[in-house]
């Protein structure tokens, strides 16, 4: 036990005593949610357009009248001709083009099917399915609407037209401001870059300027060695994660629904991960730039498979598997379940195991190859 | 002012040369983790929004209801997770993420229907998870306006009158990207944040690290002009993480069929002015910093996130508020993307982007240059101290 | 309590294709200050660290304070103290939270420890310094600090792994002080070195060449048993030239330069005395004196070294 405290009070010197780790693993979390959290504008408007109305009827104009009322393109400019787009689309100033082909209104008002191109700069393709999307949704709608006045007009027919509507309610996060996904996102994502690279650098450092052989030296046993040296970061991380949290209620004004003390102990859980990863790195490299390196080799994979952006379910199965053992996965959903839904421990004990489970493995791996020996 | 004596790069080059190689794992970290992560994430991500999970509450059970039912289960933009009996188990599901939209079925739809009155279902969507909440409300409005007009049809078809109304159809055309498979529009955006990350963190060490070892006091009093030392020290990493670059690229065309359409020289200017500035940004770094342990915080940090959130990869650069767009501009992997879109995607030359390369050329310079001064500045203070 | 604190049985560590130490034996009584002497690289480190628990042999036993260090490294611990060559300290702390520092990791009780922090402030002698960050230290003090860590928690046996490295002649003095008051109340001293001139003050030493012990025994006793053959010290100004003549003499059994002067390694005073004057005399070299001289122990280690190799190269070289 002893033992244990004068590792801990080490560590807690050592970091004052270094004036620049101070500001950077206190400060720059609450700089980076800032900065993050109005990144994402998850709501796609104002889709930068052009119009092309070789037409000139009152039909095409009805349409695209549809396109602009619909809010969701902006109209910067309107051409006369098609090979003017060009222009627009190469140099980005445009994402989508409408063309209303010659002869619309007349194949309308005789009653023949006619089209309207949608073009789409498919190089930004989330903007570019999305803008189509509308696009179809609103020409689908206009049909629509179309159809139902010709039955207007030829009464008599018995037949009425039907129109499912859908009531959409959005749960949650009523409207759906962005902030609300990105801050415990955000939160996550600092706390596992936080640690990890922390706990790896943590027992390399020793190692490197010869300390660690002195340790190893003394009757100190190798859990007391460990949990000295990882206790502070456990400090560190919760005092991130109430900061963060802190700057997200008070600032962005994202609630939190759940149990506070459960937010806690759920991220110690997630920690006990973090942290895992972080010393078996530092037993597995030699130097600090090693350890860094290889932390990073941990990290980005985490990050791009943890379904915070892109979705698990639509990638490839095996990659589906793999994301099972990768603990920020699970550590998202306790967020988000915690703080936007108020979910508690019925709904999230079996994520929890799957993090106690992990991170009680990933541990165990670590302390069995940090051995008291210098081979 | 000195001038720069190209003699002195030389012998720092070298020496840097030697120990990247005596440091084989970093080293290939360097060259190969690059690859390695384009090939995973190429296979692994996509920004589709499909196979949403989905519950499903059918309150009125018939085979009307069963039809409508079956549409949401035949499309691949959702996938029915759960068929419930009642509404109350929605929130648990959608707590533990299980699911993330539901449809409710309300008792009297078929009544409804038949009875030629328009009847409402209830489509709730999982907000906590933005990304795809307001697409999943869309597929839905689409998937019921298609439903709605085959019922239509299917009942004057009934009555004998099909084939009566065709307003028009739309037809889209998507440039650049054809089938929108969002690999093409991916690829480019993976590159620049696996090199932006690697690249900075490559070089955050190596000034930092001779600090540490007591090396930069030797450095300091030898005649080395400081601008000689970033140089020598910037070659090595540039010249390799170019290989890397290349070995991406390649990768890139072989595997996912990405190919170069724009000119490869001005794609060449580009990586280079881009390397450039991941370097210098790191070498900053590593100038004002006393420890390679904050060093690389530091640049993790500056890295990581905000390349992967503001360079434009995922969340476009246009829909973010004006303050953020302008914390964007010292991101220098945004000016990469649409450079690298542009010659990679749309095969356009220099006019369509000529104004990012001057960025990025900024950028790179001023980064150094600073980086010059830093060191400059504290080789005076420590001649200085030695003198008294 | 044993009467050995420490014995060596056939001790061998292997890197790979390297054999670092190759078949080491001895034994060190308790109290004795016991030196281990050889170049760099020739096994020194790798034998102290084996001893201390750090490595494990390749092959053969060692037992430190009745422990076993192959099967019981965790006991070996608790009886030894160790200072490595780097001194490890934490340069970022200052002297007295090292010291408390590393009492808390041996465990030593409040009182304990409040009792041994002035003893080792006075060893050190950095009565005053408390509060000084250990990077603001010079080398001396960091050394004789180092050691006062490795002796906090009192044990019976101190491994000093090139303690002296980078240190004034007069701070080496010191700690060789504190080294002789540790021995009299009975701490057993195992010391590397490569400055031949501090072996003079152990009571046991071996020399290691090579992963291999190629000589032990007092100081004394070395001194007198293995060289056999007169020495003779040639001073002249002209060293370099001298040595390059002599060398290939053949009633010269060995020469080496010692700063200015060459000792030269002859069958007989008198008949050696004569030759090397005639033999310098031919190349206008007139040598200020040719003096036979007690033997240092780096003539001894020159001498044994050369020992091995003279068979090889009598082999090899064979007309």
């Amino acid at each position: 036990m002893k033992a244990i405290l004068s590792i801990l009070k080490k560590e807690f010197l050592h970091l004052r005593r270094d004036p620049r780790l101070f500001p950077v693993i206190f400060i720059s979390p609450i700089l980076q949610l800032v900065l993050l959290g109005y990144a994402a504008n998850l709501d796609v408007k104002n889709i930068p357009s052009v119009i092309c109305d070789m037409d000139r009827s009152a039909a095409g104009r009805a349409l695209i009248d549809d396109f602009v009322n619909s809010g969701y393109f902006s109209i910067e400019a309107r051409v006369e001709r098609m090979d003017e787009i060009d222009r627009f689309l190469d140099h980005g100033d445009a994402v989508m083009a409408f063309v209303i082909p010659r002869g619309f209104g007349d194949r309308r008002a005789a009653g023949r099917e006619a089209s309207v191109m949608i073009i789409a700069d498919g190089s930004e393709s989330q903007s570019a399915t999305i803008g189509v999307n509308y696009a179809t949704m609103i020409a689908a709608r206009a049909a629509q609407s179309i159809v139902l006045e010709s039955f207007e007009r030829v009464r008599g027919l018995g037949v009425r037209p039907v129109l499912v509507g859908s009531e959409v309610r959005v749960w949650y996060n009523p409207e759906l401001k962005s902030r609300n996904f990105m801050v415990p996102g955000v939160l996550g994502l600092i706390l596992m870059i936080m640690t990890t690279v922390l706990a790896s650098l943590g027992v390399v450092r020793e190692r490197e300027t010869g300390t660690m052989e002195q340790l190893i030296v003394t009757p100190i046993r190798p859990y007391q060695l460990i949990v000295g040296k990882l206790l502070p970061f456990v400090v560190i991380g919760l005092v991130d994660a109430t900061f963060v949290i802190t700057v997200a209620r008070g600032w962005f004004g994202v609630p939190i629904r759940g149990s506070v003390p459960l937010l806690y102990a759920l991220c110690l859980a997630f920690m006990l991960n973090t942290l895992g990863i972080g010393l078996f790195i530092s037993t597995i490299s030699r130097t600090q730039q090693q350890a860094m390196l290889t932390s990073l080799f941990f990290i980005m994979p985490q990050i791009l498979l943890s379904g915070f952006v892109f979705p698990i379910e639509n990638m490839p199965k095996f990659f589906q598997v793999v994301t099972h053992v990768i603990p920020i996965r699970y550590f998202f959903i306790i967020i988000r379940g915690i703080m936007l839904k108020g979910a508690g421990w019925p709904e999230l004990w079996d994520k929890t195991a799957a993090l106690l489970v992990l991170g009680t493995v990933i541990l165990t791996l670590s302390v069995a190859r940090f051995q008291k020996k210098l081979d | 002012m000195k001038a720069l004596p190209l003699a002195f790069i030389g012998p720092v080059m070298r020496k840097e040369f030697r120990q990247i190689r005596r440091d084989a794992r970093s080293l290939v970290f360097m060259i190969f983790i690059p690859a390695f992560l384009l090939v995973m994430f190429g296979f692994a991500l996509n920004f589709d929004v499909k196979h949403i999970p989905l519950a499903v509450v059918d309150q009125d059970g018939s085979r009307t209801s069963r039809g409508l039912v079956d549409k949401f289960g035949t499309t691949e933009y959702f996938d029915i997770k759960a068929v419930l009996d009642r509404t109350g188990e929605i929130d648990g599901l959608m707590a533990r993420e299980r699911i993330r939209a539901a449809l409710v079925i309300p008792p009297t739809f078929s009544e409804d229907l038949l009875a030629g009155r328009s009847p409402s279902v209830q489509f709730i969507i999982d907000g906590a998870n933005a990304m795809s909440g307001t697409t999943a409300a869309g597929y839905a409005a689409a998937i019921l306006q298609s439903y709605s007009q085959r019922v239509t049809l299917e009942a004057l078809d009934r009555r004998g009158l099909g084939g009566a109304v065709r307003p028009f159809r739309a037809d889209v055309r998507v440039w650049y990207n054809p089938e929108l498979r969002s690999a093409r529009f991916l690829l480019p955006g993976l590159m620049a944040f696996i090199l932006m990350v690697i690249l900075t963190t490559s070089t955050a060490f190596s000034i930092v690290r001779e600090k540490e070892r007591g090396t930069m006091e030797q450095i300091n009093v030898s005649p080395l002009p400081p601008a000689a030392l970033i140089i020598g020290k910037l070659v090595p990493y540039a010249l390799i993480s170019l290989a890397s670059a290349h070995l991406v690229l390649a990768l890139g065309w072989v595997l996912f069929g990405v190919a170069v359409k724009g000119s490869y020289l001005l794609l060449l200017l580009m990586m280079v002015l881009f390397l450039v500035s991941g370097l210098g940004q790191g070498i900053l770094i590593s100038s004002i910093t006393r420890t390679q342990q904050v060093a690389f915080l530091i640049s993790v940090l500056t890295t990581i996130l905000p390349t992967f959130i503001l360079s434009g990869f995922v969340f476009p650069v246009r829909n973010m508020p004006a303050v953020i767009q302008l914390v964007t501009y010292f991101v220098p992997a945004r000016y990469f993307l649409v450079a690298l879109r542009a010659i990679i995607l749309k095969g356009v030359g220099l006019a369509a982007f000529w104004d990012q390369a001057l960025f990025l050329a900024a950028f790179a310079v001023l980064t150094l240059a600073l980086s010059v001064a830093m060191l400059r500045r504290g080789g005076r203070d420590r001649r200085t101290r030695r003198a008294r | 309590m044993p009467e050995n604190s420490i014995e060596v049985k056939s001790l061998t560590k292997r890197f790979g294709g390297f054999t670092a130490v190759d078949g080491v034996s001895f034994e060190v009584g308790r109290g004795a200050i016991f030196g281990f002497l050889g170049a760099n690289g020739a096994g020194k480190s790798t034998t102290i660290r084996m001893l201390c628990g750090l490595l494990s042999p390749t092959s053969g036993s060692a037992t430190v304070g009745g422990f076993d260090v192959g099967r019981e490294p965790d006991k070996v611990k608790t009886v030894i103290g160790y200072m490595s060559q780097k001194f490890s300290l934490y340069e970022d702390l200052t002297v007295v939270e090292n010291i408390r520092f590393f009492g808390g990791v041996y465990g030593l009780s409040k009182a304990r420890l409040a009792s041994r922090l002035p003893w080792v402030l006075d060893l050190a002698g950095l009565k005053g310094r408390e509060r000084s960050q250990t990077r603001t230290l010079s080398v001396g003090w960091k050394q004789r600090l180092a050691l006062g860590c490795a002796v906090l928690h009192e044990p019976e046996i101190v491994f000093l792994d090139e303690p002296t490295g980078g240190v004034d002649p007069a701070s080496r003095r010191r700690f060789w002080e504190l080294i002789n008051e540790l021995s009299e109340r009975r701490v057993t001293v195992f010391v590397t070195t490569h400055y031949l001139d501090e072996a003079e003050y152990c009571n046991d030493i071996r020399l290691i060449h090579a992963g291999r012990i190629v000589a032990g025994g007092s100081p004394r006793e070395l001194k007198a048993e293995v060289i056999r053959n007169p020495i003779l010290e040639v001073a002249t100004a002209r060293a370099v030239d001298a040595l390059e003549a002599l060398r290939g003499e053949p009633w010269v059994l060995g020469t080496s330069i010692f700063g200015t002067a060459l000792h030269v390694s002859v069958a007989d005073e008198g008949e050696g005395r004569r030759l090397v004057n005639e033999r310098l005399a031919r190349e206008g070299i007139v040598p200020d004196r040719v003096d036979r001289i007690v033997p240092s122990l780096e003539d001894v280690f020159i001498h044994k070294i050369e020992e091995r190799a003279a068979p090889a190269a009598d082999a090899e070289g064979a007309p």
